[in-house]
């Protein structure tokens, strides 16, 4: 009913619509609003665009295999390995990126468990408190105080060399601490709201008040700590990586950085071998970084800067002026 | 004083859960655990330092809890057993060498990213509209958030291979005798300038971003109106009335970034080849040196634990509301 109104009052949208059409143009709006007046989400988005296409094209755009030695060792970057090669002989570029494939799908992975257990916990402690909330309480702060990246080098160091698929469950189910407490705090504030009491009163049950009530509410603070995640996982990564304790037969970010390290390949001057993993892994990160601060300001708008405040100011001074106060 | 007495028995409860889990690590290998343990230094090791070491880990006769009463009582009694790797040393002599080292670029770094942090942020909130608030913010963030191995990398490479303008190992120069002299200690902070300075780049962003966020909500308040409406300098409105109430909730983060500021000096230290606990544990991991490894845990989990508690005395030191 909502909708026919909306598309009868409006001329420009044609009647016959699909509610599909209707669905994406909703997207569009809020995109564009999203990123209008914000230039570091504009450049976290278009990098992060790149870079995952970069990854899911990966057999495409690369032009040697990066498992195969197809050149002679440490060649500097030419016209036809744009970005040298290694001591192994192996084509760099097409090594970074089939190896963004196997980093982002640890480190996505990586994120997604501990976003789960994070609003598990968080939203149970801070709906349910009282004893519940005593010891879920208790358990993200002891995870909290430990030193998580020694913990995981040890935990590794002990299996042996882990496959990536380990690594990743490893470092979801140990850094979670961080999101549970944000949403848990979050929670509490939002329980004592009008709506979720009425909701309470109307009887309908505490999973439904959960999922259907408080959850969407916790959007973008989930969304928030997932990309922290991210960025954490794929450091973590990288670190285990060059410490030898990732599957070095894999190719990952982490395990070009290990080859790299291993054949001192900046002491000899072959810096391409190094310096080109070392920098996805910066842009990747500096780019997630760049979103997250952007949504940042969607959940708590007080945080925009710029354009926002410079309207905000404007629109301030015009109220002022009609209430007749300048 | 119930508050600090809740917080030491958390930490108590936490280190135990440290031990039960160093206690299990070895017992979750796969196949026979002695025997792994010690698969990597068969034939270089003499059977009483393997005595030594099966003792310290509790391989005593009994069952399992009589085991972990026993690893119980050689932690408690600092005997951590030889180290595998550099036999005969023990494991804590290694350890008493490398610790003030990551204490101090662990620390260090965290006391100066805090400051700078800090004042930046403050900055940046109150000139929130201007060049400074739009533009430092979003560069830091990114900036912090390549991963630590990845700063320490760059840093090393640009810094010291190629500008050589800074050393790119050790953590004073060999030819320097350690005292109290100041060539000593010049030689000390040069040699941490690269490692230090790249751990304060990762940890900076934490800071503003805090301390911004906590700004703006302080903005807003009446007494800030009102000492702007006196006409008091800019800079002792920002500092004095709105930073000095906006920090409290700042302190709060510092017992999350203790831990990372350690796991940071893990990482750097090996590309800087700073000599370090994290330095020792990359030879304990080449060397499959288990006993190091683990006391390495140990020790850091305790040092984290202890600096966590001094954050606390420091947080009832800043509003003493809490201890009540």
């Amino acid at each position: 009913m909502n909708n026919l109104t909306a598309s009868d009052a409006n001329p420009s949208v044609p009647h016959h619509e699909s509610e599909f059409k209707q669905k994406c143009r909703a997207a569009w709006k809020k995109s564009k609003a999203f990123f209008h007046g914000n230039p570091p989400g504009i450049i976290g988005g278009f990098l992060i665009t790149m870079i995952l296409l970069g990854a899911l094209f990966a057999p495409v755009l690369t032009t040697h295999n990066p498992d195969k030695r197809v050149a002679r060792p440490h060649v500097a970057p030419n016209a036809e390995h744009i970005m040298g090669t290694t001591r192994s002989g192996r084509d760099v570029y097409s090594q970074v990126l089939h190896g963004a494939r196997k980093t982002l799908s640890v480190a996505l992975f990586a994120g997604i468990i501990a976003t789960v257990i994070a609003v598990a916990v968080g939203v149970t402690s801070g709906y349910f408190g009282g004893k519940i909330d005593e010891w879920m309480n208790f358990i993200t702060n002891v995870f909290l105080v430990f030193p998580q990246l020694p913990l995981l080098i040890v935990l590794a160091a002990f299996l042996g060399q882990v496959g990536s698929a380990l690594i990743a469950v490893l470092l979801g189910i140990t850094s979670w601490p961080w999101g549970a407490r944000v949403i848990r705090s979050q929670t509490m504030a939002i329980r004592s709201k009008e709506f979720i009491i009425s909701a309470e009163v109307m009887g309908e049950s505490k999973l439904r008040i959960i999922l259907v009530e408080i959850l969407p509410n916790l959007i973008s603070i989930v969304f928030g700590g997932f990309l922290g995640t991210v960025i954490y996982a794929m450091g973590a990564e990288a670190g285990l990586g060059i410490l030898g304790l990732g599957d070095a037969t894999e190719v990952s970010w982490g395990s070009m950085l290990y080859w790299a390290q291993t054949s001192s390949s900046l002491y000899t001057g072959a810096w391409w071998e190094m310096i080109v993993p070392a920098s996805a892994l910066a842009l990747t990160g500096g780019a997630l970084a760049l979103l997250n601060m952007s949504i940042d300001q969607v959940s708590n708008p007080k945080l925009k800067t710029g354009p926002h405040l410079k309207l905000w100011k404007k629109l301030n001074k015009e109220a002022d002026k009609r209430r007749g106060l300048v | 004083m119930s508050f600090l007495l809740r917080r030491l028995s958390f930490y108590f409860t936490a280190f135990l859960l440290a031990i039960s889990f160093n206690f299990l690590l070895p017992r979750m290998m796969p196949g026979d655990p002695v025997d792994a343990l010690f698969a990597a230094a068969q034939g270089k090791i003499d059977p009483a330092a393997m005595d030594a070491i099966r003792e310290m880990y509790g391989f005593v006769d009994g069952n399992i809890f009589q085991q972990y009463i026993a690893y119980m009582q050689s932690v408690f009694t600092l005997d951590l057993g030889p180290s595998v790797l550099m036999f005969p040393v023990q494991v804590t002599d290694v350890l008493a060498m490398a610790l003030p080292w990551t204490m101090f670029l662990a620390l260090g770094s965290l006391i100066v990213a805090l400051i700078l942090g800090v004042g930046i942020g403050t900055y940046a909130s109150y000139r929130r509209e201007g060049l400074f608030g739009q533009v430092v913010p979003p560069v830091l963030a990114f900036i912090s958030n390549f991963p630590y191995v990845v700063t320490a990398l760059l840093l090393f490479y640009f810094f010291g291979l190629k500008l050589e303008l800074l050393p790119l190992a050790y953590t004073y120069n060999p030819d320097v005798d350690p005292g109290l002299s100041l060539e000593f200690i010049g030689s000390v902070l040069k040699h941490a300038i690269l490692p230090m300075g790249s751990m304060i780049l990762v940890g900076i962003a934490t800071w503003v971003f805090n301390m911004r966020n906590a700004m703006i909500n302080v903005l807003g308040e009446d007494y800030v109106t009102m000492a702007q409406a006196k006409g008091l300098s800019s800079f002792r409105v920002m500092y004095r009335y709105a930073g000095r109430n906006a920090i409290l909730p700042v302190a709060t983060a510092i017992a999350m970034a203790i831990g990372f500021s350690f796991a940071g000096s893990i990482m750097t230290e090996i590309v800087f080849n700073y000599q370090g606990l994290g330095n020792i544990l990359l030879k304990g991991i080449m060397a499959r040196d288990y006993p190091l490894i683990q006391a390495i845990l140990l020790i850091l989990v305790s040092a984290v634990l202890t600096a966590n508690f001094i954050a606390d005395l420091l947080y009832v030191w800043l509003d003493p509301r809490i201890s009540k």
